[in-house]
């Protein structure tokens, strides 16, 4: 199968990596704003994956669902950030290994 | 140059910065690493005829969420993570066993795939707007006015949840 | 693509970006003694007649100047900054169709670098792109003013995106068609359909005048530029900067002022084109080209007039007029022109 002149292989290899470097940096990095980062990036795999097999099987409704997702990121990033300020000028600390206060 | 070449090269780029990303210590450098990953992620896309998402990946995801992340990690002077042993090892050395069995596992499904299909003999091309906007808001109307209270909603949460006690 | 073809495409992406270099130290020029004019003064008049060496001179000094890095400064994205500054200038540029097209023994050659079918929508992704050679700058020079500066001016710059491309977004609407040598084509009508197949500007006043507003705090200028205002933070964002790398700084501003003013005349004024003009040869490609330069040099010429003209906005007031003024006006544009395409005039 190739999408618009490229394997779809090729593709989802390359997601698959963007994939498993984002999981990587969200479960070994300590500080919060650095696993946030990660898991932008496998939303980013996502897209990609879905961007080449609407690619690959001529489909535009791939295009409206990546479109979708990245105004949903944009409106998570802020959240996740506003979370973030909050909590950084309540515990003057990012180590989420710190950030225990519901732990009993 | 077949697209073929120029996407490998853009793919590897991402994944390339995505890495640096993942390993460096300093936030800020992390965020820049990330940026330049997007861009050529947004380069794929074009490759792959979504020039719209492209241009809305640039222009929302690297020009403005990252610029985000930087104004945020600028302000408040987040300093670099110090390079110090894990007070529980056994967190990391689980989280590491389970990315490489998971990695393993994907390769797996994945090595492959759809090689045995043929190929439809249809040239690329290098993707249209007009059909996806008549899409967009014909088909898929009610999900876009849906997004934009949604968008204002995440408007107003992260105003209140940022501000300061007692000030309006 | 055959040799051929890759040197044609490397001469149509580099010969405005050229151009714009070479004229840039004229730019310069006309800008200090167009300053004195304005204030009644006689501008440079010593390095060379009517001051015309002036500008060779800042060179030589920019040159001779002690290039430093702060101590504590971040090395690596200090010298980027400036880099990517006058990068994402340079580049908008690619998009700009600036003449007719150009036909050479049967090859057909669009005066126009990238003939993208995302064209707008290019040149505001690189707008964003420009913030972080800003903010980076701000930043990484390690020094409070700097960072003010930094994050004022990113934040003016993405305050007054919106406007900016909400206005675009009705020129987009009656054109049908991101690309922007379709804008330029639908701009060129003949003298009798001028007030609605003509230039953009006349049905939609209210954008332009909301995009040129927004392009003065697009560019950091006057009198918009409270972030490098000299009175307040010493000089924002390149306070550190000295040498070569303030002068790049110096250069992207300025191209940053050459790009929005072409920019303008693609979106509202027609272009290369004129009313009742349709380039057949040779000769008539070089006068297309002639007519964008002249038209981008006016408008040039108006950002200089404006600068030395109007004082300078508060920062709070100058937020304020971007989001509870100009974005409404031009939201308030792309209902008219929605309602002018609906209505079928348009």
């Amino acid at each position: 199968m190739t999408a618009n002149g490229i394997p779809i292989g090729d593709v989802l290899l390359a997601s698959a990596a963007l994939f498993v470097i984002g999981l990587a940096g969200a479960l070994l990095r300590r500080n919060a704003i650095s696993i946030f980062l990660s898991i932008e990036l496998m939303m980013n795999a996502a897209n990609l994956t879905v961007l080449g097999y609407a690619a690959a099987l001529h489909s535009l409704e791939g295009q409206i669902v990546v479109f979708f997702v990245i105004a949903i990121a944009a409106a998570e990033a802020a959240v996740g950030l506003a979370i973030f300020v909050a909590l950084f000028r309540h515990t003057e600390t990012i180590d989420v290994n710190q950030i225990n206060l519901l732990k009993w | 140059m077949t697209p073929r070449l120029v996407f490998d090269a853009a793919a590897g780029l991402a994944i390339l910065f995505a890495c640096v990303m993942v390993v460096h210590r300093h936030p800020v450098k992390s965020v820049l690493a990330l940026v330049v990953s997007f861009f050529a992620l947004a380069v794929t896309y074009v490759l792959l005829a979504a020039p719209l998402i492209a241009a809305v990946q640039v222009i929302v995801y690297a020009g403005a969420i990252l610029v985000l992340f930087l104004f945020v990690l600028m302000l408040l002077n987040v300093p670099e993570e110090a390079r110090q042993s894990s007070d529980r090892p056994i967190h990391q050395a689980l989280s590491a066993g389970g990315i490489v069995a998971f990695a393993a596992a994907l390769l797996a499904v994945l090595r492959g795939y759809g090689a045995t299909q043929a190929a439809p003999s249809v040239a690329p091309s290098p993707g249209d707007l007009a059909p996806v906007a008549k899409l967009l808001f014909s088909d898929h109307l009610l999900s876009f006015e849906a997004l934009s209270i949604l968008l204002l909603a995440a408007l107003v949460g992260a105003f209140v949840l940022a501000r300061r006690e007692g000030s309006p | 693509m055959s040799a051929a073809d890759v040197g044609i495409l490397a001469l149509r992406v580099l010969a405005p970006v050229l151009v714009i270099l070479i004229v840039l130290p004229m730019l310069q020029w006309v800008e200090r003694r167009g300053a004195g004019l304005i204030q009644d003064r006689p501008g440079p008049n010593r390095v060379g007649p009517f001051g015309l060496l002036q500008p060779l001179a800042d060179v030589v000094k920019f040159f001779m100047k002690e290039d430093l890095v702060p101590s504590h400064a971040d090395r690596f994205l200090y010298v980027l900054a400036p880099g990517l500054a006058a990068f994402a200038a340079l580049t908008t540029f690619a998009v700009i169709p600036y003449g007719a097209t150009l036909t050479v023994r049967g090859r057909a050659i669009p005066l126009v670098g990238a003939d993208v079918s995302i064209g707008v929508l290019y040149l505001f992704a690189l707008t964003s792109l420009s913030v972080y050679g800003i903010v980076l700058a701000g930043w990484s020079s390690n020094n409070k003013f700097s960072l003010i500066g930094g994050i004022r001016s990113s934040a003016q710059i993405i305050s007054y995106e919106l406007p900016m491309t909400t206005a675009a977004a009705g020129v987009v609407l009656a054109t049908g068609s991101f690309r922007l040598t379709d804008v330029v084509a639908m701009q060129s009508g003949s003298w009798l359909s001028l007030p609605l197949r003509g230039w953009t500007v006349v049905p939609q006043f209210l954008g332009f005048i909301v995009f040129f507003v927004s392009a003065f705090a697009e560019t950091n200028r006057l009198p918009f530029d409270l972030p490098e205002a000299e009175a307040e933070l010493v000089a924002g964002y390149h306070t550190e900067y000295s040498a070569m790398k303030f002068a790049m700084f110096y250069m992207a501003e300025y191209i940053n002022v050459v790009v929005a003013s072409a920019l303008m005349v693609t979106l509202y004024f027609g272009g290369w084109t004129f009313p009742g003009f349709t380039p057949t040869n040779g000769a008539g490609v070089l006068l297309s080209v002639v007519i964008f330069a002249l038209k981008t040099a006016f408008f040039v010429w108006v950002f200089m007039w404006v600068r030395w003209t109007l004082p300078r906005f508060r920062y709070d007031q100058l937020l304020r007029l971007g989001w509870k003024v100009l974005l409404p006006l031009a939201l308030l544009n792309l209902f008219w022109v929605a309602a002018l395409v609906l209505w079928k005039v348009l």
